[in-house]
Order: C-alpha cells, then structure tokens, then sequence
C-alpha cells in the first residue's frame, strides 16, 4: 500500500510540475492557452491524438466488451482507424487553413462564422457539450474502479485523485503543455498495456503464448474465436453498423480541434501514417488481444460471474476492470500498481483534451460568441479556466449518476451525440450550397431524434433505434440538412470567397502546390 | 479533399477507399467473420482471429493506398 501511494503521489508530481512549467512559459494569451499557440509538430500531434481517443476505455472498457461478448465489437477499431485518418486527410488541411487565416479559437466558430449564424453556434455548442461532459466523468470514474480492484479502496479515492490531476493540468497547462504531458502520458501507459500483455502471456501460458491462449478457448469457449460472438450479439448487420460508428470517429470535436493546432500543412501529409501503422497495426491490437484471448482463457466466465456476485455489480462492470483483476492477481503487486499509473494516464490524456475543448466551447462560442463579444484575451482565457472546474464537477455527477457499462456508454451515447455535428461540419467545409438554416435544422432533428431515442423505451425495446442509435438520427440530419440548404437561399458571395476560394489559394500557395 | 477531386490520381483515391468500406462492410454482412456452420472458427497463426485478420487487411490496404497517393500524388508538398 506504501509503494502504491508513493508511487501514486511522483506520478502525479511530475505532471503538476510540467503543468506548472508550462504555465511560466506561456504566452498568456487565449490563442496560446486554447491552441497551443498553433505551433504543435507531427510527433507531439500524434501523441496528442492518439492517447487523447486512447482512454481508460482503451484499457477496461473494450476489453471488458470483448471479454463478455466476443471479437465482433473490434470492427468499432477498425471504422476509428479510418475516421481518425479521414479527418487529417480530407477535413484537415482545410478546417486548419480556415482557422488560422481568421485566426478561430474553436471548431465551432469555424462554422458559426461559415453559416452567419450565432444561433448556429449556440445549438452547435451546447449540443457538443451535452455529449462530451458525462464522457469527462467517465474517465475518473473508469479510474475508480481499477483502483478499486487493485487497492481494495474504495473506488471514489481513485477518481478523486485523478480529478485534482486532471485539473491542475488543465487550467495551469492549456493545450500546449496538455499535448506535451501526453507524451509522457502516453509512454506510460503504453509501457503498461504491453509490458502486462506480455508478461501476462507469459505466466498464464508459458507453453505455447496466445496459441495456448487460443487453444484454451477452442475448447472451453469457443464462439470466442468468431462472430456473433458467445452471446450471439454480433451479427452481420451489427458488425457492419459498428464499423460504421467506427468511421463517426472523424467527427469527434476533441479530436477535431486537434487540427487547429498544428503548426503548418506538411503534419496532415504524415500523420496518418503514424495513424494507420502505430494506432492500426499495433497500440489497439494490445487491447484487443488481452480482452479477446488472454482475459477470457486465464478467467473462465464463472470465474468473473461469482466474483461480481461476490461484489454486488453486473458481469459487465466487472468484466470492465477484467484485465486490472487478472493482473492484481497473477503479477507481481508493484507491476499492478505501474499498470494502475498507465491506466490513470490513459484516463488524464483523453480527459484532459476533452475539458481543454469543452472549455474553449464554453468560453470562446457561449460567452464570448453569445453574451459578451467585446471581451478581451485574458477574460476569454480565465473564463476558460472557470469551465474547466465546473465542467468537472458537472461531468463527475452526471457519471456518478448514470453508472453504466463503460464501452456502451461511448459507442451508444457520445458517439452517435459527437456525429451530430457532422453533416454542418463537412457540409461547411465542403459544400458551398450549406446554408445555416440547413445546418441549423439538420443538427436539431439529429440531436432531438437521437435523445429520443434513447429515452423512449417500450416492452424494454429503444424503439425509434434503428440498428444502432446514430444510424436514424444521422440519416434524419444529414438529409434535413441538405433538403433545407437546397430550398433556402445560397450563402453569399463573401462567404464562397472566405471560407472556400481564399481557403484554397491559401494551401496552394501556402506550400506550393503542383 | 476539394483538392482531391480535382484531379485524376485523387479520384481514383477516394473511389479506391470508398470501394474498400463498401467491400469491407460486404464481407461482415455476408457473415465472413463468422466461424463454419459445423467447423472451427479461422486462426492464422493459431491465435489470429477472422475478425482482427481482416480488420489488419483493410488497414493494410488503407496504409498503402495512403503512402501511393500522398507521396506521390498529392497536389500540396
């Protein structure tokens, strides 16, 4: 307990300290706080992306999915992939272009502006905020629960923890040092997911690793190795409707406004490489592995079933915390309390990015977009600061409230909410016909549909989901918003020419083009 | 992406990834992560599941069309 402790307290030392350093050289002003001043390079943007969409999720949630109901739910990865690398390839160049010539603080301005359209930017904002606050929460309380499983504490000290961390970095640090303190993050926890991977494997299966792993599944649970998987969930639609949830990635705002911070063009040439090879073919097949194979062949299922029983929560909140269980159980205890690090700084770097963008929205479209438009930098940046508090407490009662299966939570509920801004996004940067009443239509059915859908309930049946929450609620926004563009008058000149032909000639020039 | 449309090798691009997702999504709905009716579910190498073996051929697919287009075709340096 000791070594715990102490170790706890130097991990979260060091990153309080980089927040500290990171506050003394900055430029204090709310283009360097909100975006890092623009100057973030394609290395520091891949640890800032990737272990921002890597969280506790990535260590409890998604193996814990694929521990209770089989392979199927990886193609969730595989359409991620894609998404994250479809934003940087196709969105990106222009969504950053657009915001530094008129030097935009948020993704939602971009659009604002594009439309004309404060309203826009208010539906636009709190319909983000409302999706991405509850998913803050999760993160602390994802750390509650490995804590909980490690220590025997109970688990509100783990979330409490992380939550002072999470803070401190936040308001002291901005988005630079939270993209600096990412890496250091990200090492840490990758260290931890593969190094417990592999001595795992080792000590449960010295004889022949995951084929003995495998082998061992083959005989005691084999619709583990296939789809639909032992609960037969993952049939063929479910599996291809994944995939597509998967792709929605590209709309995810915190992983969005990680474009407005890079500091020239040639990041979106190379980054999805590191996407696709890094992220693709190796970080999320670590997870994978322990929940599909390791988890499930060390623990037999009646093995998880009893001792939920035994701690008065349902099979899949402890299939959660799975992979922290058989660690605690089979490795050394000062190796469970690393990986417990690495899990907190999955939990602190996606976190982090998503109160740093929820702040941004709060302050630069709410209350400057909305009340007070006059405001100067340092009022901006301080009430950013503010949110950022408020949005914790917020997130941590709404997630405190509505405990819920960790990876359901993301594909059902802030997956489907992030993609309903989506179609005025794409739309805005694209096509030049979107109008704001489009936009604004569009984005209000979607979300309406959507929190309708998952509220009504009947015979135990969500019956307005049609597949898959985002599917219908997508499909009513996306065609709303074109059918309203095409009806109401096309936006004006000076718009096609800011927001699309200087935007062009920009990255042309701005480069050299061919 | 307006870039890309402009010009041939980035047509071809966005028709390839396009089709790949469309094939993709084929082969999970026609069952091709499935194990045989009455036989034993794939495993390459003894471990690799149908799901992550085809999940690592689109990315495969995904990476490369990327390096093709990006390095030697797209119109921005």
């Amino acid at each position: 307990m000791a070594f715990a402790i102490s170790a706890l307290s130097i991990f979260g030392l060091v990153i309080v300290l980089m927040a500290a350093y990171g506050y003394r050289i900055s430029a204090k002003t709310a283009e360097d706080y909100m975006l890092g001043g623009r100057t973030i390079g394609v290395v520091v943007m891949f640890f800032f992306v990737l272990f921002a969409i890597s969280s506790a999720w990535t260590f409890y949630g998604f193996p814990g999915l694929l521990y209770t109901q089989g392979p199927g739910y990886v193609m969730f990865i595989w359409g991620s992939v894609a998404g994250f690398a479809g934003l940087y390839m196709f969105l990106g160049p222009r969504l950053w272009a657009l915001a530094k010539i008129n030097r935009f603080l948020s993704p939602v301005e971009v659009l604002a502006e594009r439309y004309r359209s404060p309203l826009l930017r208010l539906v636009l904002s709190l319909s983000i905020l409302a999706f991405i606050v509850p998913y803050v929460g999760i993160q602390p309380l994802g750390v509650g629960a490995g804590f909980e499983a490690l220590t025997g504490l109970p688990a509100i000290w783990g979330a409490l923890y992380t939550t002072v961390i999470l803070i401190v970095l936040v308001i002291l640090g901005g988005m630079r040092i939270v993209a600096w303190v990412n890496i250091f993050l990200g090492v840490v926890y990758m260290t931890a997911l593969l190094g417990s991977l592999a001595w795992a494997v080792q000590v449960l299966f010295p004889d022949a690793g995951l084929v003995e792993a495998a082998s061992v599944l083959a005989q005691e649970r084999p619709a583990m190795l296939s789809s639909p998987g032992p609960t037969g969930q993952y049939t063929p639609v479910v599996l291809g409707g994944t995939f597509i949830v998967g792709i929605l990635a590209f709309s995810w705002p915190h992983v969005a406004i990680g474009c407005m911070t890079a500091r020239d063009k040639s990041l979106f040439k190379w980054f999805p490489m590191l996407i696709f090879i890094f992220g693709g073919l190796f970080f999320y097949i670590i997870p994978f592995i322990w929940g599909s194979l390791v988890a499930p062949a060390a623990m037999p299922v009646a093995e998880l079933e009893a001792l939920a029983a035994e701690n008065g929560v349902s099979l899949q909140t402890e299939a959660d915390r799975v992979v922290q269980t058989i660690i605690t159980r089979s490795l050394p205890q000062w190796f469970g309390v690393f990986v417990l690090l690495g899990v907190i700084a999955a939990a602190v770097s996606t976190a982090a990015v998503q109160l740093m963008t929820s702040s941004v929205i709060v302050s630069r479209d709410v209350i400057q977009g909305i009340f007070v438009p006059n405001a100067r930098d340092e009022q901006i940046t301080r009430w950013a600061r503010i949110a950022v508090v408020a949005i914790v407490v917020l997130s941590l009662i709404v997630s405190f409230l509505y405990q819920g299966a960790m990876a359901l939570y993301l594909t059902d509920v802030s997956v489907p909410g992030f993609a309903q801004w989506a179609p005025a996004l794409v739309g805005g940067l694209l096509w030049k016909r979107g109008t704001k009443q489009g936009a604004i239509a569009g984005t209000i059915t979607g979300v309406v549909y959507l929190v309708l859908s998952l509220l009504v309930v009947v015979d135990g049946e969500r019956i307005l989901v049609v597949g898959h929450p985002v599917i219908a609620s997508l499909l009513a926004n996306t065609i709303v918003y074109v059918v309203v563009s095409l009806v109401t008058p096309r936006p004006d000149e000076e718009t096609e020419t800011v927001f699309f032909d200087e935007v062009d000639a920009y990255l042309a020039a701005e480069s050299g083009s061919r | 992406m307006k870039e890309m449309v402009r010009h041939t090798a980035g047509r071809v691009y966005l028709v390839l990834l396009l089709v790949s997702i469309v094939g993709f999504i084929v082969f999970l709905a026609s069952g091709g992560t499935d194990a045989p009716e009455h036989g034993e579910a794939f495993l390459l190498f003894g471990w690799m599941t149908m799901p992550l073996v085809s999940g690592v051929a689109f990315v495969i697919f995904w990476l490369i069309s990327y390096l093709i287009y990006f390095f030697f075709f797209w119109p921005y340096r």
